[in-house]
């Protein structure tokens, strides 16, 4: 009952209310993130495992990450609104087929728009499924991302001998011809000084040389998108009306309901939108390959809905898991030195983690101990892989390439398990909706 | 028709179920698969099936250059020709229901492009014995109605090697390749000693896109370029890529970092994207358009032979391009090492 209370004054008090616990909140994770880096900058430094904090490796990790994050964005707006959206890799696989279309006649920014637009078609696919007809939204989500691909490459042949007739573009049955490539920003003067900073090796000062260079030098556009896309949905969606009324359809749509809101009409508008921001996902991905190519996806729609659930529905954590996803897929496709470098930082982090959980467990008298015999089995477990894995980097020469593909996936999975904090999803998401039904 | 369809794709089948409209879409898109034939000529009785590796027609290299092969026999011959197409991520049950679809469509010969095919063309071989066949790049499966086509690509790769150790300035060049499979390590195998040769001091970095049974780096650009990046960022300043349609983004990598890139199968600097064009030096030649053509050409004399034929640099079935002129101040050095390969100073190892 009092979760539930909870999730109610959540949604509907102003936020105002709340804003000093969330203060603290963000302080924390600004600690936490500050010591991750200090660690990170240590381990670099101790390994010459120099790719770990590269400007190379944090400019690859941003665009890397920025696919998957409009998918996860995509999935925040769908499920605020109280409707799961599984089809946003369908909606990814639509943006990649329309930004192909109109990639290469009208250029980088028609694609994401075009991109956008066919996401859309997608989401309102979506919304008369789930919305109007009280469709499971999981089963219409299989459902759109069964028939995106199929769709998406019929379109592809229909176009095929128009795309063949562009010449030396390589379009055809399976591909659209190439577009130009969209515009990088560079803050001027910058490179020379922060990459001979980074050269140095220093600890901590080239790490942060390097961070900053990946971030400030050669970033592609398509990051500045999506980071403002970020900030508008973090407005509209926290800090005005609309998306308080948006937001209270996820948590209690009945409750909105007697109070005038248009929950049917909300609902259509939220799932549009993630339809949207998915294409426009699968659009920047064209725009990054330079094309449309059938399979181009490759589940990062899936990869974008764990990044949402990780970030507990919330557009900050949501980015810091397409962060996480996005820097650990750079340094396997860079360097494998630097995956065998990561197998020590999980190590020292599983370490420390089993360590405290078990400090905290004894600390206490023996008859107050939280948890049973399982929990302290499992912190000795933590505490053992910890120093497996520790000890392991010392003695291996090099990771299995098999295992240094799957980095992201264990990488994601292992953060996720470790991430104790407790999830909250919208309190009425995946729930059908019946006007007046209660 | 819908059935064999249905059997042909299974993503097709899958959306079937979704709903009624798909079937339509689906039967449309299906039937250009097939149509390239229906307007042969008639005067031929040989009908050419031809089964491409993932990426198909398009691809800008490996099939393509396969499908060059099949275009000028066709021509020349006035062979009909029934096409199909792979998917990522299929069974082998759907390739070798592939290449009995062709067989009952009367194909004959037909030719499997890609070792992906030995496993199914075993099967499919035994239960066609009238039917000829041949396998590009692969020695696994024989019997006495398969021609198996083969490569050197140790050779040609060789070559290449020895143009970026002379090329490269600091000293540092890259190896990105699709999937890590024992066809592709011949590929490094060749490339490495090819740099050691012309340039010991050289250091190379190796790479794949992916790992079997996971065959997306054969078609993944945004990860090529990634991983071509972090070798250029590394340092290398000329990276070889033998990754098939992945090879695009490495020549994107390439130019943004002010860097070259050797292309690989086809002659890339006349097929990639003109943008990228200026970065590529060369190109380790794979010619299995010539392969095919000549397997055809001695279909239509009424000749087949089973078993091995390797073509290499000797029969001038692999070598590297020149178009461009970036390596017209090498050459010479090049041709030598060429010809020591040819007369069998030079042993080019085939596992790294």
């Amino acid at each position: 009952m009092s979760a539930m209370l909870d999730g109610d004054h959540k949604a509907l008090v102003p936020m105002d209310s709340v804003a000093p616990a969330r203060r603290s909140a963000l302080q924390r994770m600004l600690l936490v993130g500050a010591a991750a880096f200090i660690g990170l900058s240590l381990i670099r430094f101790l390994t010459g495992a120099n790719d770990l904090t590269s400007g190379g490796t944090v400019n690859t990790a941003i665009l890397s990450a920025v696919p998957i994050a409009l998918a996860g964005l995509a999935g925040l707006w769908s499920e605020r609104s109280g409707v799961v959206n599984i089809g946003l890799e369908g909606m990814l696989v639509l943006g990649t087929w329309g930004a192909g279309f109109a990639g290469y006649q009208w250029g980088p920014w028609a694609a994401l728009l075009a991109g956008g637009l066919c996401g859309s078609v997608g989401g309102a696919l979506h919304a008369l499924a789930t919305v109007t007809f009280g469709v499971d939204q999981v089963v219409s989500g299989v459902a759109i991302n069964l028939l995106a691909p199929g769709a998406a490459l019929y379109l592809n042949k229909l176009m095929s001998d128009r795309y063949q007739n562009v010449s030396g573009s390589g379009g055809g049955d399976k591909q659209s011809p190439r577009m130009d490539a969209i515009q990088q920003l560079s803050i001027p003067g910058a490179e020379g000084p922060l990459k001979d900073l980074q050269n140095k090796q220093w600890f901590l000062l080239s790490d942060i040389a390097g961070v900053l260079r990946g971030v400030f030098v050669g970033t592609s556009i398509l990051v500045v998108v999506t980071v403002l896309m970020f900030v508008a949905t973090w407005f509209i969606l926290w800090r005005t009306a609309f998306g308080l009324r948006l937001r209270s359809c996820g948590e209690a749509p009945y409750a909105a309901e007697s109070l005038g809101v248009n929950v049917y009409r909300y609902k259509y508008i939220a799932v549009m939108a993630s339809g949207f921001i998915a294409g426009i996902g699968g659009g920047a991905l064209a725009v990054i390959a330079g094309l449309y190519k059938d399979g181009q996806t490759g589940g990062r729609g899936y990869i974008g809905l764990a990044a949402m659930i990780f970030g507990n529905w919330r557009p900050g954590g949501l980015a810091t898991g397409a962060g996480l996803f996005g820097y650990t897929d750079a340094l396997k496709s860079r360097q494998p030195d630097s995956v065998k470098a990561l197998l020590l930082i999980l190590g020292i982090l599983l370490v420390l983690v089993g360590g405290w959980r078990l400090f905290r467990y004894y600390k206490q008298p023996a008859g107050f101990r939280i948890g049973g015999v399982g929990t302290v089995i499992g912190h000795w477990l933590t505490l053992a892989i910890g120093l497996a894995a520790a000890i392991g980097y010392f003695f291996t020469d090099a990771i299995p390439t098999e295992l240094v593909s799957a980095t992201p996936y264990v990488a994601t999975l292992i953060v996720l398990v470790l991430a104790t904090k407790s999830f909250r999803m919208p309190k009425a998401d995946g729930q059908v909706y019946r006007r007046g039904a209660h | 028709m819908f059935l064999n369809i249905g059997k042909r794709k299974r993503s097709t089948a899958l959306f079937a179920g979704v709903a009624a409209a798909a079937l339509v879409l689906s039967a449309c898109g299906g039937s250009s698969s097939g149509g390239s034939g229906g307007g042969g000529s008639g005067d031929s009785k040989i009908v050419v099936g031809l089964a491409y590796d993932i990426g198909g027609r398009g691809d800008q290299s490996f099939n393509d250059s396969a499908a060059a092969g099949l275009d000028k026999a066709e021509k020349e011959f006035g062979f009909t020709a029934k096409e199909a197409e792979a998917t990522d991520g299929e069974t082998d049950d759907a390739k070798a229901e592939r290449l009995r679809q062709l067989a009952d469509e009367g194909a004959n010969p037909i030719i499997a492009v890609g070792f992906a095919y030995a496993g199914p063309l075993k099967t499919v071989s035994a239960e066609y014995p009238k039917v000829h066949f041949a396998i590009v790049d692969s020695t696994d499966v024989t019997a006495g109605n398969i021609s198996n086509l083969v490569f050197a690509e140790n050779e040609g790769s060789f070559l290449v090697g020895v143009i970026a150790g002379l090329k490269t300035k600091t000293n540092n060049v890259g190896f990105v390749g699709g999937v890590q499979t024992p066809l592709i390590e011949k590929f490094q195998a060749g490339y490495v000693a090819g740099v050691k040769a012309s340039n010991p001091a050289a250091k190379v970095q190796v790479a794949y896109i992916s790992q079997p049974p996971d065959f997306s780096g054969f078609g993944d650009e945004i990860n090529g370029q990634k991983v071509a990046k972090g070798q250029f960022d590394n340092g290398a300043d000329v990276v070889f890529q033998a990754a098939g349609g992945s090879g695009g983004g490495v020549f994107k990598a390439a130019k943004a970092a002010n860097g070259f890139a050797i292309g690989v199968d086809s002659d890339q600097y006349n097929t990639a994207d003109s943008a990228v064009r200026d970065v590529i030096i060369s190109s380790m030649l794979k010619r299995v358009d010539t392969a095919v053509y000549d397997f055809l050409s001695k279909e239509n004399d009424g000749h087949f032979a089973a078993g091995t034929t390797t073509y290499d640099l000797k029969s001038e079935g692999v070598g590297y391009s020149t178009t461009g002129g970036k390596v017209d101040d090498i050459k010479t050095k090049v041709e030598d090492y060429k010809k020591q390969i040819i007369d069998g100073k030079i042993t080019v190892p085939t596992a790294p």
